[in-house]
């Protein structure tokens, strides 16, 4: 595979910062739409999962700045007010939480050669799937 | 019926009209979509279509397989067929008969296209029938209507559409 130009490992950063802030807005949502007991087992973990996700934001909008460019967002979210159980919450916590590791895993294919952004993609890629596994396993799957 | 509560029967809202039709539109493309696909085509988030997916699934709409292609069932195919002919015929009612900028009819049929009832679908493809039919009554029609001079003129309240003001100053871009 022919290696990325700079604009477009931005482009791909850009995407992969979406899917971040994205991520962080519906935990701030899911731990606030959480309702009943529930709300006392899941809570905790939708909070920091929300800290982790800003700061995953954080690491790369500060890598799309080291190559030169502003970050770029572009997202649209729209969480309905429905309220719901923990179980719900985690579920769709997953979705999103697996989606965005594809996005990484696809990134890392894109950028093969390059060996710190492939070192950084990897540690990204280690973190979402260490997010996913926690889930799972909060869900019992 | 409270007829503003009819907005909330609809079978599909516009974002979960457009999931539809991008996956439809992959696979006619690429044999296939993914979400990564549907993603790009719709400029969203992966998280984004990830969760939209997900009540289109439990609703029968759209199919995964165990490579995660996703295609559309035949409800849903369905679905997407009665969607984008209605978006053709208000496009054309539109832009064809009321003379409404081909830009404009495009964005205002896909505002509307997924809310049309079926019926008022049938009733515009009976209406097309008779437009196409080529009846001399209908071309004279045609042309009269093209070169109508569609102002109140100095005195609305003698407009028959009108009546104590003028509707089209209501309407007017600000």
């Amino acid at each position: 595979m022919s290696p990325l130009s700079t604009e477009e490992i931005v482009q791909e950063l850009n995407r992969a910062f979406a899917e971040e802030v994205e991520a962080a807005t519906r935990y701030l949502h899911l731990r606030n739409a959480v309702r009943g007991l529930d709300r006392l087992r899941v809570v905790g973990v939708l909070k920091e999962a929300f800290r982790e996700t800003i700061e995953h934001a954080e690491i790369l909008a500060r890598k799309i700045r080291s190559l030169g460019h502003v970050p770029k967002l572009d997202i649209c979210v729209s969480c309905p007010s429905e309220p719901l159980s923990g179980t719900e919450a985690l579920q769709q916590a997953l979705t999103f939480e697996e989606a965005a590791l594809s996005c990484y895993q696809d990134l890392l294919k894109k950028v093969e050669g390059d060996v710190p952004l492939e070192e950084f993609i990897r540690s990204q890629i280690a973190i979402e799937s260490e997010h996913v596994a926690q889930i799972r396993e909060l869900l019992d799957e | 019926m409270d007829t503003w509560k009819e907005f909330e029967q609809n079978v599909i809202s516009h974002s979960a009209a457009h999931h539809l039709m991008a996956v439809d539109d992959l696979v006619s493309r690429l044999g296939y979509a993914r979400v990564s696909d549907i993603a790009r085509q719709l400029n969203i988030t992966r998280g984004s279509v990830s969760i939209s997916l997900k009540p289109m699934k439990e609703a029968g709409l759209i199919l995964q397989d165990e490579n995660r292609h996703l295609r559309l069932s035949e409800k849903g195919q369905r679905l997407v067929n009665a969607v984008k002919t209605k978006r053709r015929l208000i496009e054309r009612l539109l832009a064809e008969l009321l003379g409404v900028s081909a830009e404009q009819a495009e964005i205002d049929a896909c505002k509307v296209e997924h809310l049309t009832s079926n019926e008022t679908a049938r009733r515009l493809v009976a209406f097309f029938r008779f437009v196409d039919s080529h009846d001399a009554t209908v071309r004279e029609f045609l042309a009269r209507w093209r070169s109508f001079e569609a102002s109140c003129g100095s005195d609305p309240q003698a407009c028959p559409t009108c009546v104590e003001k003028c509707m089209a100053r209501d309407v007017n871009e600000s």
